[in-house]
């Protein structure tokens, strides 16, 4: 085992070094931007608690606090329920239709995050169809439903994060050990007794991860409530974020000190769970008696799960796209109507097809899709090998480390890379590589999330077995390892790569005209083009990312059911 | 030539080392700004050639007017090649100062309503002269030469024709308080485009007491606020969520009228203006060929191509293409112009007004 050790010792090297050099600077730039103001030219001025104390008097207001509370709560929980039930349905049980569930979470999610919103607020708006039919059901003459309320928001952003939710649960779902479900039912434990005793008991740690991130960027996020809180008088507290953040020199000491809390929230919240997981073994769900689930019969019942998917697609999917789909080919937006489908047009399409350096920045999206999602799954992956597999003291510090870039300011680390990159002679300023690195630091947190809780449901006798078998750790790694975590490696990968083809708030720094990307296009259609132009942009793109995940996803399922 | 040094062979060589080096050492970014001499032309155009191209960073649509302004200066001087980069007021600021910094001067010349000024502030523009500011009122012009109007943007109400009858449409600040409206308008959070620049216009105009207290009386018609541009804000009247937009860009609802859509703009005495602007980056690396640029954008030729993009030219003599869209044109007589350094230096107390009264 002394080489193993060797082994470990190195990976715990490397990969803390890689981390590091990713996430330390833009973090010293996040305590910096707190703790002083600053010059147009952007250097530091003066030493100031000012941004915590505003933070802390905000605080005091009962009101944005519960709101944001509240919010984010019920965003998680709901997310967490919906996609996980859809992912119960579609990994475990013998429904119909279960290729649906894949299918959903990659196009919703792939949808760009305005045009997702726009789609919602148009649907459910004063004026939007639901409205049109609730009316004429409940014969009311005002609106019956209002989106700009706490309702609609929890309902946007739930429904957001659930793809998010499907593909990491979906993962650890197909982990799962038969055999203590089997004992289970063998006890005389009826199917629903099972579940909550056993299966959702295994499935802590992923349950965990899941509510943890969601929580997390619900509570620091200002996208949705700006959209759609805002308009029905609906405060949280990034809402003074946001307005301090567009004063002029701008001002992110307020975003700075934000994120600084919620960094020793988080920070406790992880070494209270690294504590809670060390015993890991309870939730080793694979190990070498083969452990592929069994699928679940539903009897009667598989037909309202597999109703439930329709509903699910429909909701998630096919309501927004469609909403989206009809702007697009329409001169102007108007109300789903008889005199709307008079209208129709491919103007929009033959605009979006025109915007400058489309093709680049398609290319250059994709790329930076693929490269992002490879990097940060192999990072994570030995990352939490690490955390899961050795027992390396203080390496609850390299969790924290990989959870952090989660919570710095997008604008505040985007400025960071900037100058970094500026100062430092590493000659990737205005090329297609400081996007990378700042793609992957952002999203080092999703990864490590999707490796951790999957690793967790790996038993260690697999890879010891290999071990004494001769395997080097490499070979291990590649043979054992990866093969079986295809479910989350894959997950993850996919999320990273559909999240990076939205990213924006530091691309719209980064970008040089040589180098365009889709989100930042997008962006500039959202602040000065009409809404159909937007949207058939948005209509374009998607279907290149859905083709794309698609792709892959099956591809990498192949190989790995090969490998197994 | 000079009697006293002829037949001195050391004189003449001194003369001679004299003369190449001052033809050596380069005009500075300042004195090419500022040349105002006979031949100036003539010598933008000698340093331009060897310049070959100019950057331009901008917060104009690229394809509706950055790209026309580009092959029509192009034509004009075919050895000059511009590049541009196009982000929003604080992007294009941002990285236009960090590069500056870092002694990386890419940015000759940048645009905005507002982004002059921020960089002026930060200490990194250079004062330009033009010959075509003599065409220029002074609202239009910076008086120590910081920046030139290159075009214009107007304010006005913008409304849903099947929600608002033609006898409703508010007329003036003062219908908008209409118990009629109450909950039927929205308008954007925008600093640089939305609700500020009402409060800026209404405080402006009015005077602080009698505008305060026309801004508390609007508080109570709870007008919805949005993140949204104003654009959106159109958008969502137009799709009949709010039959009424506030302070959205009156050139905006033209152009959806004009495909169709039922939608139409009022503008209430006096409308807020705003003015986009172009200044010169202090390290220009490329001054001569940026300031024939600059010259070619205000004159009336360059507004001419702004004109023909559907912009509003902000030269008094190039009329908009829909000439309505501009004071004078029928639709409105006055506007409230408010110039880059108001917006830069008032526009946070405008927004913070805004937040502590409509937005508590």
């Amino acid at each position: 085992m002394a080489s193993r050790f060797d082994v470990a010792t190195v990976v715990m090297i490397c990969v803390s070094v890689v981390t590091g050099y990713l996430v330390l600077p833009p973090l010293y730039s996040v305590i910096q931007t707190s703790l002083f103001t600053t010059k147009l030219t952007g250097e530091i001025d003066q030493f100031t608690l000012r941004y915590y104390e505003d933070l802390f008097r905000e605080l005091q207001i009962i009101g944005p606090f519960l709101n944001t509370f509240y919010f984010s709560i019920g965003s998680a929980v709901f997310a967490t329920l919906l996609g996980g039930s859809i992912a119960w349905i579609v990994v475990r049980t013998d429904s119909p239709l279960r290729g649906l569930g894949y299918f959903t979470a990659f196009a919703s999610f792939g949808t760009p995050f305005i045009l997702y919103t726009i789609g919602w607020l148009l649907l459910l708006g004063k004026a939007g169809p639901v409205n049109y039919w609730l009316k004429i059901l409940f014969d009311q003459t005002t609106p019956v439903l209002n989106v700009y309320s706490m309702f609609g928001m929890v309902l946007i952003e739930s429904l957001l994060w659930s793809p998010f939710v499907f593909l990491m649960l979906a993962a650890a779902f197909r982990s799962m050990d038969p055999s203590l479900e089997e004992a289970s039912a063998a006890c005389g434990a009826r199917m629903w007794q099972t579940m909550r005793r056993i299966s959702l008991r295994l499935m802590l740690p992923a349950f965990f991860s899941v509510m943890l991130l969601i929580f997390i960027r619900t509570f620091e996020s200002f996208e949705i409530p700006a959209l759609v809180g805002l308009p029905g008088d609906i405060r949280v507290l990034t809402t003074s974020i946001y307005l301090d953040a567009q004063k002029l020199p701008p001002r992110y000491g307020s975003a700075g000190a934000f994120s600084v809390l919620l960094m020793v929230v988080v920070a406790a919240t992880l070494y209270f769970y690294f504590r809670l997981t060390r015993e890991g073994d309870r939730y080793q769900t694979v190990t070498g008696k083969g452990y592929r689930p069994t699928l679940i019969n539903l009897g009667r019942w598989r037909y309202l799960a597999g109703a439930a998917l329709l509903v699910y697609s429909f909701v998630l999917l096919v309501l927004p796209f469609l909403i989206i789909l009809w702007a697009s080919v329409l001169p102007y937006y108007m109300q789903p109507s008889l005199e709307g489908l008079g209208k129709l047009t491919i103007k929009n399409y033959v605009t979006a097809l025109h915007f400058p350096k489309i093709t680049d920045a398609i290319k250059n999206s994709v790329l930076l899709g693929l490269g992002s999602a490879s990097f940060v799954m192999v990072l994570t992956l030995l990352a939490s090998w690490l955390l899961v597999r050795t027992k390396i003291r203080g390496r609850w510090l390299l969790d924290l480390m990989t959870t952090l870039p989660l919570l710095f300011p997008g604008i505040v680390m985007g400025l960071a890379i900037l100058r970094f990159y500026l100062f430092v002679p590493i000659p990737v300023y205005g090329t297609l590589w400081i996007l990378l690195i700042a793609f992957v630091t952002r999203y080092i947190p999703y990864g490590i999330r999707y490796t951790h809780s999957g690793l967790l449901q790996l038993h260690k006798e697999l890879e010891e077995a290999s071990y004494v078998s001769g395997a080097s750790w490499f070979s291990s790694m590649r043979r054992i390892i990866l093969p079986l975590m295809t479910p989350s490696f894959l997950g993850g990968w996919i999320f990273i790569f559909l999240l990076s083809a939205k990213e924006l708030s530091m691309s719209v720094l980064l970008v040089s005209p040589q180098t365009p990307v889709v989100s930042v296009a997008i962006f500039e259609l959202w602040e000065n083009a009409q809404v159909g132009e937007l949207a058939a942009f948005g209509v374009i793109w998607t279907a290149i990312l859905v083709t794309v995940a698609i792709i892959y996803y099956a591809f990498a399922r192949r190989y790995g059911i090969q490998q197994n | 030539m000079i009697p006293a040094i002829r037949g001195s062979r050391w004189s003449l060589a001194l003369l001679a080392v004299f003369a190449v080096a001052g033809l050596a050492r380069a005009a500075t970014v300042e004195e090419i700004a500022l040349m105002n001499r006979a031949d100036r032309q003539k010598i933008l155009v000698e340093g331009a050639r060897k310049e070959g191209k100019v950057t331009w960073y901008t917060t104009l649509i690229v394809d509706q007017v950055v790209r026309p302004v580009k092959d029509a200066f192009e034509k004009e001087y075919p050895f000059i090649q511009v590049e541009f980069f196009r982000g929003n007021t604080e992007r294009i600021v941002q990285r236009m100062i960090a590069e500056y910094q870092a002694k990386r001067y890419e940015a000759d010349l940048i645009d905005g309503t507002v982004s002059p000024t921020m960089v002026r502030r930060a200490g990194l523009l250079q004062r330009f002269n033009s010959p075509m500011f003599a065409d220029y009122p002074a609202e239009l012009k910076d008086a120590q030469g910081f920046w030139g109007a290159t075009n214009l943007y107007f304010f006005a109400t913008g409304y849903n024709t099947r929600m608002v009858k033609a006898n409703e449409v508010p007329k003036t600040y003062e219908d908008l308080l209409n118990p009629r409206w109450k909950g039927q308008m929205m308008w954007s959070t925008s600093r640089g485009s939305g609700a500020p620049m009402f409060v800026g216009t209404i405080l402006g105009t009015m005077g602080n007491e009698a505008g305060k207290a026309y801004l508390q009386k609007l508080k109570l018609q709870n007008v919805a606020k949005t993140s949204a541009s104003n654009r959106q804000v159109l958008d969502l009247t137009i799709a009949g969520e709010y039959p009424l937009a506030l302070q959205i860009f009156n050139h905006h609802a033209y152009i959806s009228k004009a495909v169709g859509a039922p939608v139409e703009w009022i503008a209430h005495e006096p409308a807020t203006a705003t003015i986009n602007n172009i200044g010169l980056g202090k390290f220009a690396s490329h001054p001569h060929a940026a300031m024939l640029l600059v010259d070619f954008i205000l004159s009336e030729k360059g507004q001419r191509v702004y004109q023909q993009s559907n912009y509003l030219p902000a030269h008094p003599k190039v009329p908009a293409k829909q000439v309505d869209l501009k004071p004078g044109g029928g639709r409105f007589k006055r506007a409230f112009y408010i110039n880059p350094d108001q917006q830069y230096d008032k526009g946070n107390d405008w927004a913070e007004y805004f937040e502590n009264l409509f937005m508590k």
